[in-house]
């Protein structure tokens, strides 16, 4: 148990130190990039009024003052008022969250759902025309741009078909195409990587000797090898996680989905800082804890790299 | 669908073929130019962040607050100005406009409008403790007054020809003085209530934003009961939206979708921009700052053939730095001319040895900007002149707007605010103005006195002159003056504003019924 609290006492302080260096970078690179005053004004607007501006945002101080004043603010929570929206920045990130929650926890599950059980069905029925199909939509599916795939499936789906509504935030049905577009990537890579993972482990001695046994194909499938490939899919699962954020952005963009990856690109194009900052936070944040749970879940499956 | 049985659906697909073979047996087709309708879904481009009015000047927010807010004077889709909350206006003197206002008006919540609205509304927009994004547009105004409560007096400080014009734009929006003082700015923000033909509901950010018709609007209740209005930024699904029938109207339609919407159940609907798209020039700069060079850079652009190939034919070509529509615009003079020879002839008189010209643009700010600034580039190779194309994000083109730092051209969309040259290249290029790279005395002195006199005929006059200086020295060089396209459903009976206003009041908007 000991070590256990000593294990995330030192995750915890590296994990500080990573949101601290992730909030810095964004900061400078930020402000290094753009000034929201002019993007606020009417571009008649004269001198003083960019003056103006500029005082009531607190941008004409100079740069290691403003750091300061963000960093004070942070500490305490505060990520200060959206240019953009005029409202605390906090709360309109806590605002887009739940339909970005909504869609990426539906596309993962989509992904987990199909992707292992076409990853171990091909990997058992290895070279079968099943398995060269799968993967083959599978490498279209991870080459494929998350634009694209989802410009495809409006057309075809919804506008061609008829099945589907073509954007917004609605029903469950207005989930099915973002939820797709979004874990195309994440469905594809994998349904790869479980393949690989199972072959690799169905080749190994002591597969050969439950086979030995006389246990039955399922039970040397799902218990024997699944449970020993389990590290690398859990890690890449993981990881797919992650860019689901990432992608969040392009497929909440392709189809007017109302959530924080869209709220990010448009507050980088206002140059809207406090947003911007809360969103990198909040993001940071969440992969530290996934990352996290990963090492934790490590340590369920494979007792040799449990922390000692 | 999912009921059908196998036969029924087999039996379908026969009756569906049959039916792509009788191009006219597509009964939904004539159907869906009528509508049983009470609800008209909007998409646009963005979302709306504000909805206090005079905090804002972007389209995808003034098309809403012009909605549930009134202007004392409307401008409506045939560019004219028409009454709104006041029904009569008139010069009582050089500096005094008085207003008189329409009777009976309540406001959402059931207040009476008073003239006391109307003077708060003026003075908060200049007011330095709101502190509002529209603080330049009254600048003429030395004071109002509210001599009784159907009367509002202006007194200016010098001559305003156009002050009915900026009172129907942006900044103009009428808002109710004891709800705004009663709950602070950020609660009016939150919950707007206006004297307009739509009520607020509810907004959900990037999601919708819904609006209940106001059964006691003064002009009549629109024709629908309830207005959603849907953010979709991505050109193809906004498209997609409306093909589909899921919206009734989407604006920002660019030209080369045209066909697709001009087709089966939708159509294009667009309006003569209200403005022009130009190359604003920094004639500061050498060669910029030599006339010959400038003549030569306008002769050596084709626009004809980029009006038909960038724009599918959706814009004309410009005759001057003033817009078609707007006061005083000279029907008589020719379109701007191509003709690379005399540029080539221009060019060599001008003593132009080569040096580099650059064009800053951007990439999908203004409709076309890289592919026309792509096109003219290589127009201009063509004449001999060594050009290119540099392109900037939109937020350094505005840092580079602000501080006046653009190096050689760049794209400038200006909308003509009050439908008049003042509203448009004088707004901007006037001394101390935000393209103000070039002077020209006689074109200062007739500027300042057009903005200033109430005689329509003299302003005629120094709008003839300023435009002979102004196509010699052109600090701006016109390209093109677009169509601005929506998608409408054919059962949707509209009329565009050219100039960004979005009307839905009953006069421009119907749905067509059985």
């Amino acid at each position: 148990m000991r070590a256990v609290v000593a294990f995330l006492a030192a995750r915890l302080a590296r994990a500080l130190v990573a949101v601290w260096l992730v909030s810095t970078v964004v900061f400078v690179v930020m402000r290094l990039s753009g000034d929201p005053v002019p993007l606020l004004l009417p571009p008649d607007a004269p001198r003083s009024e960019y003056a103006r501006v500029a005082k009531e945002l607190g941008t004409d101080r100079p740069l290691p003052v403003q750091y300061g004043v963000f960093l004070g603010n942070a500490l305490r929570g505060d990520f200060g008022r959206s240019i953009h929206f005029r409202q605390p920045a906090a709360a309109v990130v806590f605002g887009y969250l739940p339909a970005t929650a909504e869609l990426g926890l539906t596309a993962f599950a989509l992904a987990l759902v199909i992707a292992i059980p076409i990853g171990i069905l091909s990997a058992v029925q290895r070279n079968s025309l099943i398995d060269q199909l799968t993967m083959a939509v599978a490498l279209v599916g991870q080459s494929a741009p998350t634009f694209f795939v989802g410009i495809l499936l409006i057309l075809v789906l919804s506008l061609k078909a008829g099945w589907l509504p073509t954007s917004g935030r609605g029903g469950w049905a207005h989930l099915v195409l973002p939820a797709l577009t979004l874990g195309a990537f994440a469905m594809a890579s994998i349904a790869r990587l479980t393949r690989s993972a199972l072959l690799e482990v169905l080749r190994a001695d002591y597969v050969r000797t439950a086979r030995a046994k006389g246990l039955r194909e399922r039970v040397v499938v799902i218990k024997h090898a699944l449970r020993n490939a389990a590290i690398p899919i859990v890690t890449i699962t993981a990881l797919q996680f992650g860019t689901l954020l990432g992608g969040a952005v392009v497929t909440e963009t392709v189809f007017a989905w109302p959530g924080i990856g869209r709220l990010a690109i448009q507050s980088i194009y206002n140059r809207d800082y406090p947003v911007v900052q809360c969103v990198v936070f909040l993001s940071a944040l969440l992969f530290i804890v996934i990352n996290l749970t990963v090492e934790l879940i490590y340590g369920v499956l494979d007792p040799r790299i449990r922390p000692r | 669908m999912s009921d059908l049985t196998r036969r029924e659906l087999l039996k379908a697909a026969g009756v569906a073929g049959a039916a792509a073979m009788l191009p006219s047996a597509r009964p939904d087709v004539a159907e869906a130019q009528t509508t049983q309708k009470r609800e008209l879904v909007v998409a646009q481009g963005g979302d709306i962040a504000k909805f206090d009015p005079h905090f804002s000047t972007s389209s995808n927010e003034i098309r809403w607050t012009f909605n549930l807010f009134d202007n004392l004077v409307s401008r409506h889709p045939d560019g004219k100005l028409y009454p709104g909350l006041a029904t009569e206006w008139k010069l009582t003197n050089p500096t005094t406009w008085t207003f008189k206002l329409r009777p009976g008006v309540k406001w959402h919540n059931g207040d009476p409008f008073t003239s006391a609205d109307v003077k708060y509304s003026f003075e908060r927009t200049w007011d330095p403790k709101v502190a509002t994004r529209v603080n330049t547009v009254f600048t003429t105004v030395e004071k109002v007054e509210a001599p009784d409560p159907m009367t509002v007096v202006f007194t200016t400080k010098k001559p305003d020809p156009l002050l009915a014009a900026r009172a129907a734009f942006y900044g103009g929006q009428i808002v109710p003085k004891k709800y705004v003082e009663a709950v602070g700015g950020d609660q009016f923000n939150a919950k707007p209530i206006g004297t307009g033909p739509v009520r607020f509901v509810s907004w959900t950010k990037d999601d919708k934003f819904v609006l209940d018709a106001n059964p006691d609007y003064f002009g009549g209740k629109p024709d629908f009961d309830r207005l959603v209005v849907r953010p979709i930024p991505e050109t193809a699904a906004r498209i997609a939206a409306l093909l589909k029938g899921e919206v009734d109207i989407i604006t920002q339609l660019p030209p080369d979708h045209g066909e697709r919407v001009n087709s089966g159940n939708t159509r294009v609907a667009g309006a003569l921009y209200a403005g022009l798209y130009v190359l604003a020039v920094n004639s500061k700069a050498p060669p910029l700052d030599n006339p010959l060079v400038k003549q030569a850079l306008s002769l050596g652009i084709d626009r004809d053939v980029i009006v038909k190939e960038l724009w599918r034919g959706r814009g004309i070509v410009p005759n001057s730095q003033i817009a078609k529509g707007d006061n005083h615009y000279d029907a008589s003079l020719p379109p701007l001319k191509y003709d690379p020879k005399e540029a080539r002839e221009r060019l060599k008189k001008s003593g132009y040895k080569g040096e580099e010209i650059l064009i800053e643009t951007t990439s999908g700010y203004t409709a076309n900007d890289k592919p026309m600034s792509e096109a003219i580039v290589a127009m201009w190779r063509d004449i001999g002149v060594n050009a290119r194309v540099d392109v900037l994000e939109y937020s350094v083109r505005a840092q580079k707007n602000r501080d006046k730092t653009f190096k050689g051209l760049w794209w400038s969309d200006p909308t003509s605010t009050l439908s008049d040259p003042d509203g448009m290249f004088w707004r901007l290029l006037a001394p101390g103005g935000p393209q103000d790279y070039w002077r020209h005395a006689r074109f200062d002195e007739l500027g300042e006195a057009a903005r200033f006199s109430v005689d329509e005929k003299f302003r005629g006059q120094a709008y003839k002159e300023m435009t002979k200086i102004f196509l010699e020295h052109l600090p701006w060089i016109p390209v093109v003056q677009p169509y601005e396209d929506y998608g409408l459903q054919k059962y949707v009976e509209w009329t565009p504003n050219p100039n960004q206003q979005f009307e839905i009041r009953r006069f421009a908007f119907k749905f067509r019924r059985v």
